[in-house]
């Protein structure tokens, strides 16, 4: 014999479930208006948060030089004289530049960096190193190629110093960490003389990493060189 | 400051960029640099045999040897010269550069004849932009709208690399159908080994000078 609690919690179950039932298609439907409204990605809302140039007070409206591709299609940069209400602090205006410079020229063809790339952070060491610190994006999206990658580099270097006196050398990291290349070709483990009187970027050799290893006399130097990983050393 | 060993070139190293999950550019039409700088490689390949070089290559098929494995091949070798094989991106389409990288200032370990691996560059940068320009005048004879001079780009593959290196970039990936590419084969193939013949007479290995009171006999 069926208990009259039994018939309780049985009814009490079953009015759940058909209430579950009706309400479940207007759950499904709040969930998706939901997602559609969540669905920028995270380099959009962090280029949000860094606008281009973003006026405020102090900021005046200023010419910049932005270093953007040449029409010729040989790689060459190009600069363009726009007015921005550029701050006086050199980190703030080191980042209205490079920002800038991602938004973009008005032809796409003379576009240096990728449009998906956000500048998460920017600052400068004592002694006059710009850190600029890109989303992966910089790196996935770029075209790979020594050309491409050469000229994105130099475009930002060349931006920061016709508009950034106070930076003297800039150090790219993608995400916060230093890496090999940019795209699988041009080498980010230095620093680039953005001081460019010669035309072309240079990168300065950081401190060397090797550990000291005794000396070989060279005119007994082995015949073959060898690579020793462990000691970061070429031996000849 | 001891006189420069004069030993000429024996080997030429030839390194098909990417490979392996590395595609490297790819254009819209389906090429993928790591395809097709095997057929460039294949084809300079035979026209340095042709001339009586020994050719050594950092793969044949689709691996992805790290930077320094691809150097390693060369640095293990005593006369040879590298060259890293690229197909660009960008730049005007049936174009070629040949590109060194940028003055590595010499530390204090080269003193005592052994070089820090990630410098290792910095002694043979004469001779790689003596190389880059034999190449680079083959290639502005041949491939209009190519620069008569050698480029240069601080381009990862070449720092590590303890010989006469260069790295080649043809225009590019993103042209309109595989052919134009295939066409470049031939004339980029007999531009390098031009250029390397022309490089041989001039490639005497640098010394380096030695410590005072270190190895003297």
């Amino acid at each position: 014999m069926i208990a009259r609690w039994h018939l309780w919690v049985g009814g009490i179950l079953l009015v759940a479930v058909v209430a579950a039932a009706l309400y479940f298609p207007a759950l499904r439907k709040r969930v998706d208006s939901a997602a559609q409204l969540t669905e920028k990605t995270a380099e959009q809302a962090r280029r949000e948060l860094l606008p281009a140039a973003a006026p405020s007070s102090g900021e005046t409206m200023t010419k910049v030089k932005m270093f953007w591709g040449s029409n010729a299609g040989d790689g060459t940069l190009t600069p363009v004289t726009i007015e921005l209400p550029l701050a006086k602090d050199p980190v703030l205006r080191a980042r209205q530049v490079i920002n800038t410079l991602l938004a973009g020229p008005v032809n796409p063809d003379a576009r240096t960096l990728p449009p998906e790339a956000a500048l998460l952070a920017f600052y400068i060491l004592p002694d006059g190193t710009g850190i600029a610190d890109f989303s992966e994006a910089m790196a996935t999206s770029i075209p790979s190629g020594i050309q491409s990658e050469q000229r994105a580099v130099d475009s930002i270097a060349r931006t920061l110093e016709a508009d950034v006196p106070q930076v003297t050398r800039l150090k790219i990291l993608i995400h916060g960490q230093e890496v090999d290349t940019l795209a699988g070709h041009i080498d980010l483990t230095q620093t680039f003389r953005v001081n460019t009187k010669a035309g072309t970027m240079a990168p300065l050799a950081a401190a060397s990493s090797s550990v000291p290893v005794p000396a070989v006399p060279a005119n007994k130097a082995a015949a073959v060189v060898a690579k020793d990983p462990a000691s970061s050393t070429v031996k000849r | 400051m001891p006189a420069p060993h004069p030993v000429g070139l024996n080997i030429v190293v030839l390194d098909p960029a990417h490979g392996g999950t590395d595609l490297g550019a790819r254009g819209t039409e389906g090429i993928h640099e790591s395809d097709v700088v095997l057929q460039f490689t294949a084809a300079i390949r035979r026209a340095l045999e042709a001339q009586g070089l020994q050719v050594l290559t950092t793969r044949d098929g689709n691996e992805n040897p790290s930077f320094d494995d691809r150097s390693a091949r060369a640095n293990a070798q005593r006369g040879a010269i590298f060259i890293t094989l690229h197909i660009g991106s960008t730049g005007l389409a049936g174009t070629a550069r040949v590109y060194v990288v940028p003055e590595i200032p010499p530390s204090t370990a080269d003193m005592t004849g052994l070089i820090p691996w990630d410098r290792a560059q910095g002694p043979f940068q004469e001779l790689s932009r003596k190389l880059g320009d034999s190449v680079q005048v083959e290639f502005a004879k041949r491939f209009k709208g190519s620069p008569s001079t050698v480029q240069v780009a601080p381009v990862r593959q070449l720092r590590t690399t303890a010989a006469p290196a260069i790295a080649v970039e043809i225009s590019s990936v993103s042209v309109a159908e595989r052919a134009e590419l295939d066409r470049m084969i031939p004339g980029v193939a007999e531009s390098i080994a031009r250029g390397v013949v022309a490089f041989r007479p001039t490639y005497v290995i640098p010394s380096f000078p030695t410590p005072a009171g270190v190895g003297q006999p």
